[in-house]
């Protein structure tokens, strides 16, 4: 990829600005080569990915190197995109919102400094990654279980800032997260919750500040870059039992929302109940030419023969219980017949016990994966895909709201359906997978178009997104406009007041520092 | 499409997955222990990464490899099993889906892949592999060809 310069940026002071990050990290770890610029692209970009250009790239080792590289960029006029391992494909993965912004990518800094079992923590550097994390926990054989998203590539702390989800009792990431140390936009040095004073031992383990409150300020956020943190793991169970139905129409959605809703708002189901469509199923069997070949979307009918030939519902729900197995026997007793009410078929049933094989792939116990990626194979190509991401209050009446609209909307632009709702509390939270092959440009174009629909029609609805890709952060943030915006407005006189040149990641969830604000309409979609 | 052809993608995939498990059996994980942390595919415990300078040349290329390129390319993982397919595909043995297997790939063509990407594997920057790195990874998937 070409170069693109940061806005008002000459050639010769943007050389100079990458020879003094150099004289800092050392110039092995100052990137900035076509080669390098395509790696930090959005390698699931909807269409070209020089809409979202890095201009380069840097990697600090610690925290001193991301503080000097954080002022040297203040200095130089070049802003800095912080990304802990950059794998957030479906929302831009490492590439930046604004062209011409410089990756910080902390992928080196990747310590795990704590690790403890009996209160259950750990405290790590932006750059150690899930599958590190559960090789630790291996090596130490510690009893602790970690909450791991779909893609189990990335980062444990950049998924926890992204708002990320997993699929255990401690599956809201960004809940985990106690303690944090960032280096804030003009490189000085802040510790969060107890840490803020010197040697606190509790820094890890109290949730909040004395006083307001900050930990979650810099999380979808770009008031700082977050050099360490402190993150809560579960304890692994005695025993843990799952319950599968497979939930046979479309429509039961419905009852198995307020079924497990209550239950898990009452304490007696702790996991996000995942409820994936039938899709989630057949993506990793094949490719889409081998179960439907015209571009059109898969019809009704095929839909139902398909179904059918490989015994699946239209929905699949598991529910594990983590625990003791007379705690888990009880449990699954009442949550057995409060499906009963409204399906015969009893559920598969699974027992795991300390010291059995953990099944490889199974996300409700958090053991990473990055086989779920396959699904990228299902268009073929150079195949990607966007996930449009609405969150509803956990009731029949909304979900069935949101998947009526949403499944029309995908309908109307012949677009394969391929929703789940993840029970995450008294929320919903409503992933549409939408699937394209990078190389065919209507194909593309479609998906944008259907994007800008799902999220303006959701919005008229009265609901908004927890997160999206980069091209979309401004649309999504205009949705949310309670008194004029009121939100947008705090957030950029935060912004201005802790980043007066602008330098840490502008644009991010559509807030723009007042140096940028002339390019906000850059790259939006 | 006929169903024939649809339930032959389908039982190759389901053979593929099979063969991955027989032609690469996992070796040994973590014992179980007090954590219940039991034995694990061989791609959710790779090798730990070699200490030393990631810039100096003469890394050790199967560690690399084991613990970088591991998450998707050892037995299991999301790679190998694309690639187990591909290769049943073409008729060639469903082991050839491992590249440590591999004996027809040379360090350019391992190289242009990494940093370039191909099919469903993104680009992988010089922070995920330093050239030094992948030079030795390259090295050993390549088994001497030069
Ligand atoms: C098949 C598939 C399934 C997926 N399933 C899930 C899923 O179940 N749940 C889910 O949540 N996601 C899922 N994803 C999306 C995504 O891949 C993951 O969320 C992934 O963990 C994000 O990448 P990362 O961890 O490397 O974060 P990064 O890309 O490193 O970070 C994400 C963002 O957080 C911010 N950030 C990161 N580090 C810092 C820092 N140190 N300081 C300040 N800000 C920072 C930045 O804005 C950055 O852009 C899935 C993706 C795919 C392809």
């Amino acid at each position: 990829m070409k170069l693109t310069l940061p806005p008002r940026i000459s050639p010769q002071q943007f050389d100079s600005a990458l020879q003094s990050f150099a004289s800092v990290v050392g110039k092995d770890w100052v990137m900035s080569s076509d080669a390098d610029r395509d790696a930090y692209s959005d390698v699931y970009a909807p269409g070209s990915t020089d809409q979202w250009p890095a201009a380069a790239a840097v990697a600090p080792a610690n925290v001193d190197e991301v503080r000097a590289i954080v002022r040297l960029a203040n200095e130089h006029k070049t802003p800095l995109w912080p990304v802990a391992r950059g794998k957030n494909l479906g929302y831009g993965a490492a590439a930046p919102r604004m062209a011409g912004s410089v990756v910080l990518d902390l992928g080196r800094m990747n310590k795990i400094l704590e690790l403890d079992p009996k209160l259950a923590y750990t405290v790590v550097e932006p750059g150690v990654g899930f599958f590190d994390l559960h090789d630790e926990i291996a090596r130490q054989n510690a009893a602790l279980w970690m909450s791991v998203p779909g893609n189990g590539w990335g980062s444990v702390l950049g998924n926890a800032l992204e708002h990320g989800i997993g699929y255990t009792p401690y599956g809201l990431h960004a809940r985990n997260l106690c303690g944090l140390e960032v280096v804030l936009p003009e490189g000085d040095l802040l510790r969060t919750g107890m840490g803020a004073m010197a040697n606190n031992p509790a820094w890890h383990l109290f949730p909040m500040n004395y006083g307001p409150t900050w930990d979650l300020a810099f999380s979808q956020s770009n008031l700082g870059i977050v050099t360490k943190a402190g993150v809560w793991l579960q304890p692994a169970p005695e025993t843990s039992l799952s319950l599968t139905w497979d939930i046979p129409n479309e429509e039961d959605i419905a009852w198995v929302i307020d079924t497990v809703a209550p239950l898990k708002i009452a304490g007696l189901i702790d996991q996000n109940v995942f409820i994936p469509s039938w899709l989630g199923k057949i993506v990793v069997l094949g490719q889409r030419k081998d179960f439907w070949d015209k571009p059109s979307a898969m019809p009704e009918w095929r839909v139902k023969e398909l179904l059918k030939e490989h015994k699946l519902g239209y929905w699949r729900v598991e529910i594990r219980l983590y625990g003791d197995e007379a705690v888990n026997k009880a449990k699954a007793e009442v949550i057995k017949s409060a499906f009963k009410r409204h399906l015969d078929a009893a559920p598969f049933e699974s027992w795991w016990r300390q010291g059995d094989p953990k099944p490889p792939m199974d996300l409700a116990m958090g053991t990473p994966t990055a086989v779920p990626l396959q699904m990228s194979d299902w268009v073929g190509g150079r195949g990607a895909h966007m996930g449009f991401s609405p969150v509803v209050p956990a009731t029949s009446e909304h979900v069935m709201g949101q998947l009526k609209r949403s499944r029309k909307i995908i309908g109307d632009h012949d677009v394969d359906f391929y929703a789940s709702f993840t029970i995450g509390g008294r929320f919903a939270n409503n992933v549409n997978m939408l699937m394209y092959d990078r190389d065919n440009a209507t194909q593309v174009d479609n998906i944008k178009h259907l994007f800008n629909a799902l999220i303006d029609d959701t919005a008229k609805a009265g609901y908004g997104e927890y997160r999206t890709h980069l091209g979309w952060m401004d649309r999504v943030m205009d949705t949310f406009n309670y008194n004029d915006n009121a939100l947008r407005r705090f957030d950029e006189r935060i912004k201005d007041a802790l980043d007066p040149n602008g330098i840490i990641a502008p644009g991010k969830q559509g807030v723009w520092p007042a140096a940028y604000r002339g390019q906000k309409k850059e790259g939006a979609q | 499409m006929t169903r024939a052809v649809r339930f032959g993608a389908l039982a190759l995939f389901a053979a593929a997955t099979a063969a991955v498990a027989v032609s690469a059996a996992p070796p040994a994980g973590p014992p179980a222990g007090p954590g219940g942390v039991p034995e694990l595919p061989p791609y959710q415990v790779r090798a730990q990464m070699p200490a030393g300078d990631r810039l100096a040349t003469g890394r050790d290329g199967k560690a690399v490899f084991e613990h970088v390129c591991g998450y998707c390319h050892l037995a299991g993982g999301m790679a190998s099993n694309l690639l187990t397919k591909q290769m049943m595909m073409m008729h060639r043995p469903p082991s050839d889906g491992l590249l440590s297997n591999r004996t027809d790939l040379f360090p350019a063509y391992v190289k242009a892949v990494v940093r370039n990407g191909k099919g469903a594997m993104p680009a992988q920057t010089r922070v995920d592999i330093t050239d030094a790195e992948l030079n030795s990874v390259a090295a050993y998937l390549a088994k001497g060809k030069k």
